[in-house]
């Protein structure tokens, strides 16, 4: 059935073009029909029209060549004349005739025409025959006379009328005629038009059908097209035509195309998003896990495997370096060789594998609630440089489509590319960040190298120093071996007599004190008896006299004990005998002991005992008694009113960390002597206890003793592992502390004597007092800003400048007031100086003597500036390496830079500042140790 | 992590140096238990320094020492009063030079200087000065740039010994002729003897150049940032320290930095830690950064 949608577009514009001829065709034959009849009738009317005029003109010429004919006969008589009458004669009927032929429908005319016929006719029978037949006769009157009415006039003139009449009444009529004619013609004019027009709007419809029908559908088409385009690229849009014609084939074989374009954006698409995926990353495993997690969802597949080539020759595998949707690491196997199982079979013949269907495969694919078996399962290779650098595998539910294996293809190029590209970047990037661990091993081995051998160097430039010395030593040992030899023998032999004298000493004051002792006993004894007085036979002043006596005698005893204590102390001779002592006794013998003398000075005594204090310490206690005695009568002795306190007590601890911190502040007693006695000012508190000591010449004037009390009480404190402390106001008191342990250490012990033997053997001077030693270290570790720096050290000024020593010094320098401060200056400290006064001059003297160790170089000078003469002097074969100090004036940066230039060591600017001149030669004249 | 693909060229150097050689496991358990010791023992953590760096240094101690193990090491560290300060001194790697890197000193001094002007005052930290010559260095460079009046220079070292050194400001005359060359290659303004003075071994660097220091104890390994500061020289302290430890000194370092302060580091020094990010190589030959 042919519905307009079924027609193609060639039947369509053939109908149409057909339609339009049809409608020309039929128009062109009617117009031509009706303009062939319009020129027939003229044809006619115009043959007629002439035919009739021509038929009148020939009667009337007819009628007018009869009467001139009749006439000239009449005239003449001669016959001749009477031919066209004969002719018209005959002529005119037969041309009435015709005429009349032309007028059978009109009865006007035709009623003109019989008049005009019986016009003619009675002039023929009553003037044309009746005159000829006359003349015949030759009446020529009966002519003449004829001619005296002429009848005949009438009837010519009647004639000429009735022709002319007929010929307007028929000029009329075709007047009539051509009118109707012309209308005629217009309307055919306008029949014309109107069939035009409507062959014109046949057209336009059938025109504007057809191409409706056309441009419909290819609109249709292009709209679909200019979508896609507009979409940029959504090719998912199809071509809908309703129409059956070329444009349905057209967008059909379009959608063909766009069903193909689509499949192929499709891929190029992914394979892009694979390709920008790989930008950035690198880390291989992050690189292949990213690549399944990508391409699985975009092929279906629910499980995939990424295998990594390793290693070479028997070790060359597959390693599984990423999983996609695994369920656990047992459940896909994590190597491969090279040929073994579908994956290495896969690396081995670079070509994919593909199984629809696969029977019992080993890899499920593992959803929250249950596990199911994959469908299909691919295995592709990944090319690099036509090399397999890794397997990739997949399975999927349902089965791969030809897409999938395209775009896997098209990835797989990239891929392989990518792969190659992010090892390489991840080797680049190890290597990099090895080659930078390495160069900042490198830096540390080198820093640790040259901190060696910058000990190296310190221990060789000692070593040579000490080799130096020693040989210079050796030298002078040498030399002196002689002399040491001989002194050695001199110094033996006394080094013998002094051991012999320090014995002699000891056994003299030994023996002294006791040969002393026993004079001085019968004296002591003696001068008692007497001041006693028991037979009254001394007067009181003689009593007074023996008491004195008596007392001195005393004094010199407890001197003698004392010089013999003290000499023993110093000899290191001294035994002590440690027992347990009970505490609370010791007062009580003091008690007995002082109580008399307290009595006797009008002092009192007083004793305080803390209740916590031990029971029994373990302590030498005759020394102890020694001690403290000697503490008391010292208290006594100088203390004139108020009282003397023997104080027992704990020891505070902080007082015995600050006074003996080698001890443990634990376990201390304390015995204190508190006096309210004149006192010891402060400067002289630490005196006290040296030897030979007393406040002040004075006290022993006024006091007497030999002050070697204290000395010897703070020796025993100190070997009994205490110690003496005093404290005093002067005319207020004092307070004399001895601190003993509860019990004396014995290795304590060992090291005071050990300590007491050595200082007795040290000269004279030397610190005898352990504690002295252990001076507390400061802790520095968070330090002021300055006060750490306001000590810090200076140069020491040592006058042999061992630098400057035998060194020679070369002075390039044109101003003579320079030269002489400079050449003073410099011979003082013992260098060797040669002058040049200019440059030339210093050339000059090189020459001949280049042994310098150092040249000063003025920079302005005549001749020949510094500039060029330190040129010339680092050009000398025997200069080149002999430091050049500029000598330059006012620190010019620019003048600086070209003394360097040229090839000066330092410079130094003018006036110059001899110390800084000395500073900078020595470090210019100092041998460099060099990395 | 790959780390031994197809495209592994052979083992690592690095690997190969010493981990070949006869440092077995036992001796890496003992180096392990000598710097747990240093530890516990004072506080003095070594155990992210760079391991290789910390066995040359013991064997050399054992070597002078004539100690046959560690342990024996370990044994007089334990015991020997003063053997553990020995041992510091050989971990403490002293070496630097005045100007150390001339080429540095005249970047700071054309680059950094100018940044430094607009400050009034001016911290700057010295972290790992040795025995201080790079700080009389920058001493003097900041009084030719008339900014050491405004300026604190603290200047820290984990040695003890280093630091009582470098407060003393005396550099051996032996070294001097190429601290002076040194001096004047930083680009250096005045005459460099106008510095110090001399006796018959030392230079003394004068008063008026150490008036703006502070030295004191810090250790890079433990100890955290103690103020703000506008520059922070590091200078081949981090080469000893493996990137655990570099990366906490990197935050360290960051932390104490002012915004657009200047971070100097040792030229071969690497900047690999995350806080990179927080700089921009301003100088990057002279492996200067500036904080952003």
């Amino acid at each position: 059935m042919l519905t307009p949608r079924n027609i193609s577009i060639r039947f369509k514009i053939a109908v149409g073009y057909i339609l339009i001829i049809c409608c020309l065709g039929a128009a062109v034959v009617i117009v031509s029909e009706r303009i062939q009849s319009l020129q027939n009738e003229i044809e006619t009317i115009t043959s007629r029209d002439m035919e009739i005029h021509n038929l009148i003109t020939s009667i009337r010429y007819n009628v007018i060549s009869m009467e001139t004919s009749q006439r000239g006969y009449l005239l003449t008589g001669d016959e001749n004349y009477l031919k066209p009458y004969t002719e018209s004669k005959a002529e005119w009927e037969d041309n009435l005739n015709r005429l009349s032929g032309y007028f059978n429908d009109d009865v006007d005319k035709r009623r003109d025409l019989d008049n005009i016929r019986a016009t003619i006719q009675h002039w023929i029978e009553t003037s044309g025959e009746p005159t000829i037949a006359l003349k015949r006769e030759n009446q020529t009157e009966a002519i003449i006379d004829y001619y005296k009415t002429d009848s005949g006039k009438e009837d010519v003139d009647q004639l000429r009328d009735q022709l002319e009449q007929l010929r307007l009444k028929h000029l009329d009529t075709n007047r009539i005629y051509i009118g109707e004619l012309e209308k005629r013609n217009e309307l055919l004019t306008l029949s014309l038009i109107g069939i035009l027009i409507a062959v014109a709007v046949v057209s336009f419809f059938i025109v504007a059908y057809v191409s409706n029908a056309i441009v419909r559908t290819i609109r249709q088409v292009s709209s679909t097209i200019n979508e896609i385009a507009d979409s940029r690229g959504d090719l998912t849009k199809r071509i809908k035509v309703n129409s059956k014609d070329e444009i349905r084939d057209l967008a059909d074989a379009t959608n063909v195309l766009l069903e193909s374009l689509e499949s192929q954006s499709w891929v190029q698409t992914h394979v892009a998003d694979v390709a920008t995926m790989n930008h950035g990353v690198n880390d291989l495993k992050e690189l292949a896990s990213s690549f399944l997690s990508k391409v699985a969802p975009m092929i279906g597949a629910s499980y995939g495997v990424f295998y990594y080539r390793r290693g070479a020759g028997e070790q060359l595998r597959l390693d599984k370096v990423a999983a996609y949707a695994s369920s656990g690491d047992e459940q896909a196997k994590s190597s491969f060789r090279f040929g073994e199982g579908l994956v290495g079979q896969c690396a081995q013949d670079k070509r994919p594998f593909l199984l629809n269907q696969p029977e019992q495969y080993k890899a499920s694919i593992t959803t929250g609630l249950t596990e199911l078996q994959p469908r299909s399962v691919l295995v592709i290779p990944v090319e690099f440089e036509s090399k397999v650098i890794a397997v990739i595998e997949f399975a999927s539910l349902d089965p791969f489509l030809a897409q999938h294996l395209k775009l896997l293809e098209s990835i797989e190029e990239h891929f392989g590319v990518a792969i190659d590209n992010v090892a390489g970047r991840m080797e680049v990037e190890r290597l990099l960040g090895e080659s930078q661990a390495m160069t900042e091993e490198l830096q540390a081995q080198t820093e640790e190298l040259q901190a060696q051998s910058e000990e190296l160097q310190m221990q060789q430039e000692e070593m040579r120093m000490t080799t130096e010395h020693l040989e210079e030593q050796n030298l002078y040992a040498e030399q002196k071996t002689k002399e040491l030899e001989q002194a050695k023998a001199e110094l033996e032999d006394y080094a013998e007599k002094l051991r012999q004298s320090a014995q002699y000493k000891t056994n003299f004051l030994a023996n002294m004190s006791h040969e002393l002792r026993t004079p001085l006993n019968s004296i002591l004894i003696l001068s008692q008896m007497l001041y006693e007085n028991d037979s009254k036979s001394l007067t009181p002043e003689e009593e007074g006299y023996a008491r004195v006596i008596h007392s001195s005698g005393n004094d010199l005893l407890t001197l003698i004990d004392d010089i013999l204590d003290l000499s023993k102390i110093e000899a290191g001779k001294i035994d002590l005998v440690v027992d347990e002592v009970n505490v609370s006794e010791v007062p009580e013998m003091l008690k007995l002991s002082f109580d008399p003398v307290a009595d006797k000075k009008g002092l009192s005594f007083l004793i305080e005992q803390q209740s916590e204090l031990p029971q029994i310490i373990r302590t030498d206690g005759q020394r102890l008694q020694q001690i403290l005695k000697n503490l008391l009568s010292n208290a006594f002795k100088f203390t004139e009113s108020g009282t003397v306190t023997l104080k027992l007590h704990l020891a505070d601890p902080s007082i015995i960390e600050e006074r003996m911190p080698d001890a443990q502040a634990e376990g201390f007693i304390a015995f204190s002597v508190i006096d309210t006695g004149i006192g010891i000012p402060k400067d002289k508190q630490d005196l006290i206890f040296d030897a030979f000591q007393q406040v002040d010449g004075n006290t022993n004037r006024i006091y007497g003793g030999t002050g070697l009390g204290l000395s010897i009480c703070s020796e025993f404190a100190h070997l009994l592992g205490g110690c003496i402390v005093v404290d005093s106001e002067l005319h207020k008191g004092s307070t004399f502390t001895l601190y003993l342990p509860y019990e004396i250490n014995e290795a304590q012990l060992e090291l005071n004597q050990a300590l007491l033997e050595v200082a007795a053997a040290a000269p004279i001077g030397a610190p005898s007092r352990p504690s002295e030693h252990a001076v507390p270290v400061a802790d520095v570790s968070v330090p002021e800003p300055d006060s750490s720096i306001s000590n810090a050290e200076e140069p020491e000024s040592s006058d042999e400048d061992s630098a400057f020593q035998n060194k020679r010094v070369l002075l390039v320098e044109d101003d003579a007031r320079n030269v002489f401060a400079i050449v003073r200056a410099l011979e003082t400290k013992g260098l060797e100086v040669t002058v040049a006064r200019n440059g030339q001059e210093c050339l000059e003297i090189v020459d001949t003597d280049s042994s310098y160790d150092l040249v000063l170089m003025d920079i302005m000078m005549p001749v020949m500036d510094g500039f060029e003469t330190t040129k010339a002097l680092k050009k000398h074969p025997l200069m080149k390496n002999t430091p050049i100090i500029a000598l330059t004036a006012k620190a010019m940066k620019s003048d600086q830079e070209s003394c360097l230039a040229a090839g000066a060591s330092d410079y130094i600017s003018k006036p110059i500042q001899m110390e800084q001149l000395f500073s900078l030669m020595r470090v210019w004249l100092t041998k460099q140790v060099e990395h | 992590m790959v780390d031994d693909g197809v495209l592994r060229h052979g083992g690592s150097l690095r690997d190969m140096d010493e981990e070949a050689s006869d440092y077995g496991e036992i001796e890496e358990l003992e180096l392990d238990l000598l710097l747990e010791a240093m530890y516990r023992l004072r506080g003095f953590d070594f155990r992210n320094y760079l391991r290789s760096s910390l066995r040359r240094r013991v064997r050399h101690r054992m070597n002078l020492e004539k100690l046959p193990t560690i342990s024996a090491l370990l044994g007089k560290v334990l015991h020997e009063e003063g053997f553990l300060e020995k041992l510091l001194e050989d971990f403490s790697i002293k070496v630097t030079e005045m100007f150390r890197d001339p080429e540095f000193f005249l970047s700071f001094r054309q680059k950094v200087v100018p940044h430094l002007k607009a400050h009034d005052e001016l911290r700057i930290w010295h972290a790992g000065c040795a025995t201080g010559e790079e700080v009389y260095s920058m001493a003097i460079l900041l009084q030719e740039e008339g900014l050491l009046e405004r300026s604190i220079i603290y200047a820290t070292d984990m040695s003890k010994s280093a630091i009582e050194q470098a407060k003393q400001g005396k550099f051996p005359l032996k070294r001097m002729q190429a601290y002076t060359r040194n001096y004047l290659q930083a680009g250096g303004t005045r005459e460099f003897s106008a510095y110090y003075k001399t006796d018959h071994s030392y230079a003394f660097f004068q008063p008026e150049i150490k008036g703006h220091m502070m030295f004191a104890e810090h250790n890079l390994a433990t100890d955290g940032s103690f103020n703000e500061f506008h520059v922070i020289l590091c200078r081949n302290v981090l080469i000893y320290f493996d990137p655990e430890l570099q990366s906490r000194v990197h935050r360290v370092l960051t932390e104490s930095l002012a915004p657009n302060g200047f971070l100097a580091l040792g030229g071969k020094e690497s900047f690999l830690s995350p806080y990179k990010a927080k700089f921009a190589e301003y100088a990057p030959e002279e492996r200067i950064f500036r904080k952003l």
